[in-house]
C-alpha cells in the first residue's frame, strides 16, 4: 500500500512540476522555483519506491505479486545483488527500473540546464512529460510492482505455502481454495480475496501464509543479466535528453545553442546503450550455448535502432555545430531535430515491441500479452511523443528553411559525414523493416539482417577511414592520396594476409577485411599523432579504432566459425580443432543443485581444463545446459554441453497388460471388468504433500467378473521419500492387479493372469559407456568483438568530456 | 547541383530495392494451420503446442530431437529437430518450430518455445 501512494504521490508531483516549468516558459516569473521543488519532489519519492521495493525483497514480502512471481528465498543464498537484481526480474520492475534511472538522469539535467540561459523551464517541461508517462505506466491502474497477489487470483504452489496453514482440521476453509493440476500432480492454492479475509479472521497474514516465491529463471541468475539492464535502461533514460533539448530549440524557435548543448548528452547517452547492448550479446554468448552473441532477435534488435538512430544523429550534429561557426543554424538542421526526436521515438517503440505483446510468437524473451489497455497506453505514449516531435518540426518548419546556401564539395567532411548518417540510417530500416514484420503476421530469416549489413557494413569501413582524412569544406584529391597511402598499404598488406594464413576467401568477406583494416589504420595513425598532441581531442578516433576492431572480432567469430558435435566417451580422448578433447567425468557443484562435466583440452604442452555445467531446473522443470568457454588470445573454444548419458546397466520387463485409467473409466480383461471408482486422500496428506514428507493415497477399484463384485484400494505409499504401490491378487479370478503409477485423476496398472497363462515376461539388459556429447566450436577473434565495443564505449566518453566543456561557453 | 542529395539518394535507392528483394526472399509466414503448413513447399515458422502424451525422443546416434506438436484443430505432424532438445521443452505452453514440411515430417532448424507466466494457464481442477 505504501508503494502505491508513493507513487501515485510522485506522478502529482511529475504533473505539477510540468505544469509549473510550461508556465514559467510562456512567462510566469514565479513559477520556476514551484517546478524545481516538484522535481525533486517526484525524484526523492521515486527514489523512495525503488529503495522500499528494495526492502519488500529483501525482507521476502511476498503478498506483492510481484515479489511473489521474481524473487524467492534462495536468491538470498546467491548474494546479496542477486537478491537485489530481482528488481528488474519482470515486466513491473523493469518499467519501475526505467523510472528511477530517469528521475536520477533528470536531476542531472536540472542542474545543467539551469546553468545554461533560460534552458532549464524548456527542457524540463518536456522531460517531465516523459517522467508522467512512465509514472503512469507503474501507477495502481497499469504494472504496478506494488499490486498484492490476491488482487487478480493467482495459483500458489503449495511448496510455498507455510504448511503449518495447511492442516484442514484446523483451517477448514483452506480446502476450498486447494488445486492439483492434472498432469504434474502439483497442488496449488488459490490466493484470492476471499481467502485472504478468511485469513485475516483466522489471524493470518499473507506474509505469513506465502512464505517462498517463484524466483527467476535460473538463466537470469547471472553476473551479466544483474548489471545488464540497469545499463541499458540508464541508455534509454539518456535519451530523453536530445529529444527535450530539441523540442526546446522548437519551442524558442532558436537553434544556435542546442546543438552543442544536447551533444555531450547524446555522446554518453550512445555511449551506455551501447554497452548495455554489447552486455546483452555477452550474456546471450556465456549463458545461453548457442554459441553466438547476436541472434538478430526482436528483443535485441529494438535496442539496436535507437542506437543507430543516435549514432547517425552524432555524425550530423557534428556538422550543423561546425558549420553554425560561420553564422546562421548550421546545416543539417532540420535532419538533426528529426534524428532527436526519433532516437527517443524508437526508444518508445522498442519498449512497446517488447512490453505490448506484439511480438508474442517472435522472440524468447519478450514478455507475454500484458493485457489490451497496456497496449494501447504505450501506443498512447509513443504517439505523444512521435506527434509532439514531428508537429513542432512542422510548425517550424519555414524559419528551418533559412538553411546556409553554400554546398559542399564532393571532398568534404561535411559530406562523408552526411554520408555516414544516411548509411547508418539505413541500416536502421533494414533493423526496423524486418523487427517490424511480426506484427503484420510474418518474419525474417536472419540471413535477410546478415546479407544487407554486409555491403553496408564494408561502406562504413571505406567511410569511417576516408572521411577523417578529408577537410573540412574541401579537400584536395592529390593531398587525401597521399594521406591515405600508408594506411591503404597497411591495409592491403594486412588483407592479403588474412587471405593467405587466415583462409578468408569469400570476396566480399575480403572487401570487408581490406575496408575495416584501412579505418583501423587510418583512425590509429590519426590516433598515435593525437596522443602526442591534445588528449582531448581523441574521442572519435578511439570510437573508429573500436568500431573497426568490433568488425574484424565479427569477421572472424561469426563468418570463420567452425563447430562439431561429438561424443566423448569417459577416459576416452576425441580429437577436434587438433586438440585432443578428454571427459574426465562429472561431478556435483553448487550444494549439489549442479552438475558439472570436467573436459580435458590438450594440444602440445598446454593443457586446460573446461567444465560445462547441466542440471535440472525447479524453476521450470526443465534442464538447464550452461557453456563452458575456453578463451585464448586469438579465440575461444566453445564447448555447449547436448546430453548425458550416465551409462550402467538398464533393465526393463515387458509383459503385463498395461493401462491407464482415468477417473470413472473401466477396462476389460480376460472376461473381468476392472473400473477405477474415485480416489481416497486422507486430510493430513494435503498437508504432508507440502511439506515433502511421506503420504499415502489410495485409488478405489471396482472389479466385476461373472455377475460377482468386489472392491479393492490400491496404495501409492512413501516411505522415507521412496514410492511404492500395492498391488491386488484374486486366486479366484485368476488376477493381479499392480498400480504402476498415481496421478491427478488417473491411474496406471498393470493386469496380469496369476497362473501366468497369457504372458511371458521377457527381461532385456543392455550396458552403455558413460558418455557426454557436446557442440564444441572455435570462434576466432572474438575477443575483438568485446574490447572493440568496450574501446567504442571509451571513445564516446573521451569524446563527451570535450563537448562537455564547450558546452558550457556562452554565445 | 547538391552533392548531398545525390549521394544520400542512390545510397538509400540501392538499399530500398536490395532490401525489398531480400525481405521478399527471406520472409517466413506464421503458419497455424498444419494443413497448410503440409501442403506448403516454403519455409514456415508452424505455431501449435507439443503433445504430451506422445513425449519426445532424443536420437543420440543422429543428434535429433523429434516430437509431435499439434494445431489448434487437433491436426498432428512430427518435428525433427538436428540439436538439443531446447531449455525450458517441458513446460512449454506453445512451441514454434521453424522450417520445412518434406517427407513426412517437419524439419525444424530453429525452435522456440513459449512458457506459461502465471500458473492458470496448467492448473485444472480436479477434484480429488
Amino acid at each position: 500500500m505504501i508503494g502505491s501512494i508513493i507513487l501515485t504521490l510522485a506522478l502529482a508531483f511529475s504533473i505539477i512540476s510540468m505544469i509549473m516549468y510550461f508556465l514559467n516558459y510562456r512567462g510566469y516569473k514565479n513559477t520556476l522555483n514551484y517546478g524545481r521543488i516538484a522535481y525533486h519532489g517526484m525524484a526523492v519519492l521515486v527514489i523512495a519506491a525503488s529503495v522500499f521495493l528494495w526492502y519488500a525483497i529483501l525482507t521476502h514480502q511476498y503478498q506483492y505479486n510481484y515479489i511473489y512471481s521474481y524473487s524467492n528465498n534462495a536468491l538470498r543464498d546467491l548474494g546479496i545483488f542477486q537478491l537485489l537484481s530481482s528488481f528488474w526480474g519482470g515486466q513491473e520492475g523493469s518499467f519501475m527500473l526505467w523510472l528511477l534511472l530517469t528521475a536520477i538522469v533528470g536531476i542531472i539535467l536540472q542542474s545543467y540546464s539551469s546553468k545554461r540561459g533560460d534552458l532549464e523551464p524548456r527542457v524540463m517541461a518536456v522531460f517531465t512529460l516523459a517522467t508522467s508517462f512512465l509514472l503512469v505506466m507503474v501507477s495502481p491502474w497499469f504494472k504496478n510492482p506494488f499490486e498484492y497477489i490476491w488482487v487478480t487470483p493467482v495459483f500458489v504452489k503449495i511448496e510455498h505455502i507455510n504448511s503449518q496453514f495447511l492442516n484442514s482440521n484446523v483451517y477448514p476453509f483452506i480446502q476450498s481454495f486447494f488445486f492439483t493440476d492434472q498432469s504434474s500432480n502439483q497442488g496449488f492454492i488459490q490466493i484470492s480475496s476471499d481467502l485472504v479475509s478468511q485469513l485475516k479472521q483466522a489471524g493470518i497474514s499473507v506474509n505469513q501464509f506465502i512464505i517462498d516465491g517463484k524466483g527467476l529463471n535460473p538463466q537470469l541468475l547471472n553476473f551479466w543479466m544483474q548489471i545488464h539492464p540497469p545499463i541499458l535502461f540508464t541508455g534509454f533514460s539518456m535519451a530523453t535528453v536530445p529529444f527535450a533539448f530539441a523540442i526546446a530549440a522548437l519551442m524558442k524557435n532558436d537553434y544556435k545553442d542546442w546543438v552543442k548543448q544536447a551533444f555531450p548528452w547524446m555522446l554518453a547517452g550512445m555511449g551506455v546503450l551501447g554497452l548495455g547492448i554489447m552486455l546483452g550479446g555477452y550474456w546471450a554468448y556465456e549463458m545461453l550455448g548457442w554459441g553466438g552473441y547476436w541472434a538478430w532477435d526482436p528483443v535485441e534488435n529494438s535496442s539496436l535502432i535507437p542506437w543507430l538512430v543516435g549514432i547517425a544523429a552524432i555524425h550530423t550534429l557534428l556538422v550543423q555545430k561546425k558549420t553554425q561557426a560561420k553564422g546562421g543554424i548550421g546545416k543539417y538542421a532540420k535532419t538533426n531535430l528529426m534524428l532527436c526526436v526519433l532516437t527517443y521515438v524508437f526508444v518508445l517503440y522498442s519498449t512497446f515491441l517488447t512490453r505490448s505483446g506484439v511480438l508474442g510468437d517472435a522472440s524468447v524473451h519478450s514478455f507475454v500479452d500484458p493485457g489490451m489497455i497496456i497496449y494501447l497506453f504505450l501506443l498512447l505514449f509513443i504517439g505523444t511523443f512521435t506527434l509532439l516531435g514531428f508537429g513542432m518540426i512542422a510548425f517550424r518548419w519555414k524559419t528551418l528553411n533559412e538553411n546556409i546556401k553554400d554546398d559542399e564539395s564532393l571532398l568534404s567532411r561535411e559530406l562523408g559525414l552526411f554520408t555516414a548518417m544516411i548509411v547508418l540510417i539505413a541500416s536502421a530500416i533494414i533493423v526496423l523493416v524486418g523487427t517490424s514484420a511480426p506484427i503484420f503476421g510474418t518474419a525474417v530469416d536472419t540471413y535477410f539482417y546478415n546479407e544487407m549489413h554486409l555491403p553496408l557494413a564494408i561502406i562504413i569501413m571505406f567511410l569511417n577511414g576516408i572521411s577523417l582524412l578529408i577537410k573540412w569544406q574541401k579537400s584536395d584529391a592529390n593531398e587525401l592520396i597521399k594521406k591515405s597511402t600508408y594506411a591503404a598499404v597497411g591495409a592491403v598488406l594486412f588483407t592479403i594476409l588474412l587471405v593467405i594464413f587466415g583462409g578468408v576467401r569469400e570476396i566480399m568477406m575480403i572487401i570487408l577485411s581490406l575496408t575495416t583494416a584501412f579505418s583501423l589504420f587510418v583512425n590509429l595513425d590519426i590516433a598515435i599523432k593525437i596522443v602526442r598532441g591534445n588528449f582531448k581531442m581523441l574521442g572519435a578516433y578511439v570510437a573508429h579504432i573500436g568500431i573497426a576492431l568490433f568488425i574484424l572480432g565479427v569477421i572472424g567469430s561469426a563468418v570463420y566459425s567452425e563447430e562439431v558435435t561429438v561424443d566423448l566417451v569417459k577416459g576416452k580422448p576425441v580429437t577436434a580443432f587438433g586438440y585432443d578433447l578428454t571427459f574426465t567425468g562429472g561431478y556435483p557443484i553448487e550444494n549439489n543443485t549442479k552438475f558439472a562435466f570436467n573436459i580435458d583440452v590438450k594440444k602440445g604442452n598446454s593443457e586446460y581444463q573446461i567444465a560445462p555445467v547441466m542440471y535440472r531446473s525447479e524453476f521450470n522443470n526443465s534442464i538447464v545446459r550452461e557453456p563452458a568457454i575456453l578463451t585464448l588470445l586469438t579465440k575461444d573454444i566453445y564447448f555447449a554441453p547436448l546430453g548425458y548419458d550416465e551409462g550402467g546397466q538398464t533393465q526393463s520387463q515387458h509383459s503385463h497388460n498395461h493401462i491407464s485409467l482415468e477417473k470413472g473409466a473401466s477396462t476389460e480383461f480376460e472376461g473381468t471388468k476392472v473400473t477405477f471408482v474415485k480416489f481416497n486422500m486422507a486430510a493430513e496428506t494435503m498437508q504432508a504433500m507440502s511439506e515433502g514428507k511421506d503420504f499415502q493415497m489410495g485409488a478405489v477399484l471396482e472389479i466385476e467378473k461373472n455377475g460377482k463384485k468386489t472392491e479393492t484400494e490400491l496404495l501409492r505409499k512413501q516411505i522415507d521419500g521412496k514410492v511404492e504401490f500395492t498391488s491386488f491378487e484374486s486366486k479366484e479370478m485368476n488376477l493381479k492387479i499392480e498400480m504402476e503409477n498415481l496421478s491427478a485423476g488417473v491411474i496406471d496398472i498393470a493386469l496380469s493372469a496369476l497362473d501366468g497363462s497369457e504372458t511371458q515376461t521377457t527381461t532385456t539388459q543392455t550396458e552403455t559407456n558413460e558418455v557426454l556429447s557436446v557442440n564444441a566450436s572455435i570462434k576466432p577473434f572474438v575477443n575483438l568483438v568485446w574490447a572493440g565495443v568496450a574501446i567504442m564505449v571509451i571513445g564516446f566518453f573521451i569524446a563527451m568530456t570535450r563537448r562537455l566543456k564547450e558546452s558550457r561557453i556562452v554565445s | 547541383m547538391k552533392n548531398k542529395y545525390v549521394f544520400g539518394g542512390i545510397i538509400i535507392a540501392v538499399f530500398l530495392v536490395l532490401m525489398g528483394y531480400l525481405f521478399t526472399q527471406s520472409n517466413i509466414e506464421y503458419v497455424d494451420d498444419f494443413n497448410k503448413v503440409m501442403s506448403t513447399e516454403k519455409t514456415v515458422k508452424a505455431t501449435g503446442s507439443w503433445v504430451k502424451e506422445k513425449n519426445y525422443q532424443i536420437d543420440n546416434q543422429n543428434k535429433t530431437f523429434s516430437f509431435f506438436m499439434a494445431d489448434d484443430h487437433g491436426k498432428q505432424m512430427k518435428v525433427i529437430y538436428e540439436g538439443a532438445i531446447p531449455n525450458n521443452f517441458e513446460s512449454a505452453t506453445s512451441v514454434v518450430v521453424t522450417g520445412k514440411y518434406e517427407n513426412g515430417y517437419f524439419h525444424a532448424k530453429d525452435i522456440l518455445t513459449k512458457c506459461p507466466s502465471k500458473y492458470e494457464e496448467q492448473t485444472t481442477n480436479s477434484s480429488l
